[in-house]
């Protein structure tokens, strides 16, 4: 048998292959969002979720009509192209205006959704999708065995992207697009119609991932997941080559695929998290991306402007020792486990919020200081014997260092990029804590124990533990209190506002938004590892994506940069996982519909529209234009 | 004259974008104590000169000293920490900052305090008296507690030039101070930057002939990225040169450079 530098020849050219299948896919959904996010602005996160559209629509008319693979290729896109149109016309039209982020946050809403619907009526396991008659079998080419089917996936998709490209750069009709997004007024005046050429574009690029969902029908399982791993390596892709060009992104992507299946023949551990570092090494060389990137215009504030300015700083610690007050009695009358459980998922909001909110640096991975934290802490307990207080010690301090190594790639972009660098990062740190050998793989890190605070208070003993919790909680989110009224809060909101300013004001922005980044990571850790000894338990789940999620729902929901805002979001959302918890997946669609909700109608969040309410109350009484309440 | 009697120069200094050169080796000094105006119409690459001497953006070749010495690799905050401080065409104030919040931000830094991570903004009286005393000079005392985004636009222009002076910078360049401004603002601006410009170094870009001709010491006349010609306003108004490409290619656009 042949080897090359140790590895058996076939196994090599096998895994070039599959490299190259991977890579068609990536750079059929990275083309797409680079058109959708080049004549809209708007990063598509259901991407992956209409990749997988395609694929269950094939299955369906397979499965109830009996249509086969060949129309399914021609009617799946155009189905789930045209639910794309009905989804810009209606949803996405109305953020043009706004800061791309919200784009994001939508069609996160959307894939959630679309997960969530599909789970419930087909299950989470996949389905398989027979390959053609006419393209079964395969051919011998000496040195591989070359299934048809596979060689089919790399000319059809390599016809895909070169078509598009080609449509794009090369006619009338994409020197038209690409003008309309320079200046939509002008190509109004020649009688195209803008807005319908945007529906289009969407429409067009939705199709694009509802094809490459066709044609991965057969080689992958068909279930409602497929799309979301994929999605999160796309954006790795994306911000590897930059979402600038065409053609990059389908260079980017096929490369990206060779690059994986290489390491899968030569070094098969770190095959799942080569793109990762791959995007580590970028951002640290050439953080534009290889083909550079389409920069981010200066988009409007993501928040909501509440008309009032400044903090209160005697009304907020009034409001401070109410809510202390309030949860050192609501065991009596609420369920303490609830309670504590709401009160860490507060403290995580929190600290997402002081980077979110504060430092409009919003991370679509702050799961992985939570489950990190959780990790080190429950690891320090279990295993090394450390007491309670040392154990969430260590996970806060190993959250605060993955904090200042991933912040310092992380910060080097911002806005949607930043959030697809960090929900990135996050995924590598969900890859390491499935292959790791302490963090106890699909079973998670069971049995830590609660142990002896000091050594001397027992944690067993639930009066103590709540009073663990709680302390903990309140201490938090004082210190998130002080910062955001502090010189450097003062500082972070004014780099987040316009930050060329700020360095002409002499301010090393860098440095702040790196220590904001390492405080929310250590924070968020805090949460982690005390979540880790009441819960005795630390799973996958605290490092998955959708924990990311949950944190921004929570945020969004209560209000993104207002102080309580984040802990009456949690409080809701836990109270809604426990009250729903018979719905199942169902809960996932809703926390999907609220994210559209809160795009959509309610961006204040609730104590953002209750602060914007009373202004207005206070307005109309006749005080002055600008007091009000504290936020 | 010394080196070191040019408060900022430039030597072969050039940008290019994509094969575009917006500033193409250009030799430029500023001495120390003038009032000195870049004008010329619209695109000749005067924001991109004054983005290059602050180090907003770096050249692609060429080098700039700053009281002598080289300061070509330094970042913007850095000059800003020099006493190089600049201005914006785009008026930029933290618009989701109240006013008095806006100048208490840019006196943290030389006050010392701006990582201090957990004290009160506001149990610090020293930057608190300092912008209350700005907010005053500058006639911005009815609008402390208003969101900076909600000012009409001149008063973002004053609120601007007042944060921009409270740094006390030794060298201050102001990009385009009466851009968009009604007669009225134009008059109280005027006399602000009169009044900043006593014991500082000046530059300022600006379309308003006669704002330059009331103020400016020293004109720099820039077209096509490069400098056309320098001198007095009498020198630089008097060459045909000028006349041709300036007058002729602004017309209405003058406003909005
Ligand atoms: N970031 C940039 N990217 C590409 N071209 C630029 C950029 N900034 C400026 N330019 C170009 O450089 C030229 C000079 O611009 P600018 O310095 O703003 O001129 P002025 O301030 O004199 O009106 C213009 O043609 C402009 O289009
Ligand atoms: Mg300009």
């Amino acid at each position: 048998m042949t080897m090359i530098f140790g590895v058996p020849a076939a196994v090599l050219y096998g895994q070039l292959l599959l490299g190259l299948i991977n890579g068609s896919f990536y750079a059929m959904l990275s083309l797409g969002l680079a058109v959708i996010f080049g004549m809209m602005n708007i990063v598509n996160f259901a991407h992956g979720a209409q990749y997988m559209l395609g694929a269950m629509t094939a299955w369906l008319l397979l499965n109830f009509l009996g249509i086969g693979y060949w129309w399914s290729l021609l009617l799946a896109p155009l189905i789930v192209g045209a639910s794309g149109l009905v989804i810009e016309r209606f949803l996405l039209r109305r953020l043009y205006k706004l800061d791309h982020l919200y784009g994001m946050l939508l069609t996160f809403g959307l894939a959630l959704m679309f997960q969530g619907i599909f789970t419930n009526a087909f299950g989470s396991s996949g389905q398989p999708y027979k390959i053609p008659p006419l393209l079964s079998g395969g051919s011998n080419l000496g040195f591989m065995f070359l299934p048809n089917y596979r060689a089919w996936v790399i000319v059809a998709s390599l016809t895909v992207c070169l078509t598009t490209w080609y449509v794009i750069e090369r006619t009338k009709l994409g020197a038209y697009l690409r003008a309309a997004t320079e200046n939509p007024m002008l190509v109004q005046t020649f009688g195209i119609r803008v807005p319908r050429m945007i529906m289009l574009t969407y429409g067009a690029g939705v199709a694009l991932a509802a094809l490459a969902g066709v044609l991965a029908a057969p080689i992958y399982q068909v279930g409602p997941t497929m799309g979301v791993d994929l999605i999160i390596v796309v954006f790795a892709v994306v911000v590897i080559g930059g979402m600038g060009s065409i053609m990059g992104s389908i260079v980017t992507g096929f490369m990206v695929g060779l690059i994986e299946g290489l390491t899968k023949a030569f070094y098969p551990e770190l095959s799942s998290t080569i793109v990762f570092v791959l995007m580590a090494v970028v951002l640290l060389l050439r953080p534009a991306g290889l083909f550079g990137s389409k920069p981010e215009p200066a988009g409007a504030a993501h928040q909501e402007k509440l008309e009032i300015a400044g903090p209160n700083p005697r009304r907020q610690m009034i409001a401070f020792a109410a809510m202390a007050a309030l949860f050192a009695l609501a065991p009596l009358v609420v369920y303490p486990g609830f309670m504590m459980k709401a009160m860490l998922f507060a403290l995580f909001a929190c600290a997402f919020n002081l980077l979110a909110g504060y430092g409009k640096l919003v991370s679509f991975g702050h799961s992985m200081f939570l489950g990190t934290a959780g990790y080190v802490c429950g690891h320090a307990a279990k295993v090394w014997g450390f007491t309670p207080e040392l154990a969430v010690l260590a996970g806060t301090a190993a959250a605060a260092l993955l904090g200042v190594a991933s912040g310092w790639l992380a910060i080097r972009r911002s806005g949607i990029y930043f959030a697809m660098v960090t929900l990135a990062f996050a995924q590598m740190i969900y890859f390491v804590a499935l292959q790791a050998p302490f963090t106890g793989g699909e079973d998670g890190l069971q049995g830590v124990p609660r142990g002896h605070l000091f050594g001397v208070i027992d944690l067993a003993d639930p009066v103590n533990l709540y009073g663990f919790v709680l302390a903990i909680f309140l201490g938090g989110f004082f210190l998130i209190m002080r910062l955001v009224g502090s010189p450097f809060g003062l500082v972070l909101k004014g780099l987040s506002d316009h930050e060329p300013r700020a360095q002409s004001l002499g301010l090393d922005t860098a440095r702040y938004k790196l220590v904001a980044f390492t405080l929310s990571a250590a924070l968020a850790g805090l949460a982690g590892s005390t979540k880790a000894i009441t819960s005795q338990i630390v799973t996958l789940s605290d490092v998955h994506w959708s924990m990311s999620g949950e944190v921004l729902l929570m945020t969004f929901l209560g209000g993104v940069g207002t102080l309580f805002g984040p802990v009456v979001g949690a409080f809701v959302v836990v109270a809604m996982q426990n009250y729903l918890a018979s719905l199942g997946q169902w809960v996932i669609v809703i926390h999907g519909a609220i994210f559209v909700l809160c795009v959509l109608a309610f961006r204040r969040g609730i104590v953002g529209e209750l602060i914007a309410f009373a202004g207005r109350r206070t307005n109309r009484g006749g005080a002055p234009a600008h007091s009000g309440p504290g936020h | 004259m010394n080196n070191a009697d040019y408060a900022l120069e430039a030597k072969g200094l050039s940008r290019e974008f994509g094969g575009f050169f917006a500033v193409r080796s250009v030799d430029f000094r500023l001495a120390r104590g003038s009032i000195h105006a870049v004008i010329g119409p619209n695109g000749a690459g005067k924001t991109t000169l004054f983005n290059l001497l602050t180090k907003y953006l770096a050249p692609s070749a060429g080098a700039i000293l700053h009281d002598g010495e080289d300061v070509t690799p330094l970042a913007m905050a850095q000059m800003a920490q020099r006493g190089v401080v600049r201005s914006f065409q785009i008026s930029a104030v933290f618009s989701g900052l109240s006013v008095r919040q806006n100048l208490e931000l840019a006196l943290l830094r030389p006050a010392g305090i701006a990582w201090n991570l957990l004290g009160l903004v506001s149990r610090r009286p020293e930057v608190a008296e300092r912008a209350n005393a700005l907010m005053h000079q500058f006639g911005l005392v009815e609008y402390a507690d208003a969101l900076a985004g909600n000012l009409p636009y001149g008063r973002k222009r004053v609120l601007e030039l007042a944060t921009t002076l409270s740094l006390e910078p030794k060298v201050l360049l102001l990009d385009e101070p009466m851009a968009g401004l009604g007669r009225e603002d134009i008059g109280r601006i005027t006399d602000l930057i009169r009044a900043a410009g006593k014991g500082r170094t000046l530059l300022l870009v600006e379309h308003n002939m006669k704002v330059v001709a009331e103020l400016a010491e020293r004109i720099t006349v820039m077209v096509r990225g490069e400098i056309l010609a320098e001198g007095s306003y009498q020198e630089v108004s008097s060459r045909s040169d000028v006349m041709a490409a300036y007058t002729g290619q602004t017309g209405a656009g003058a406003a909005h450079g």
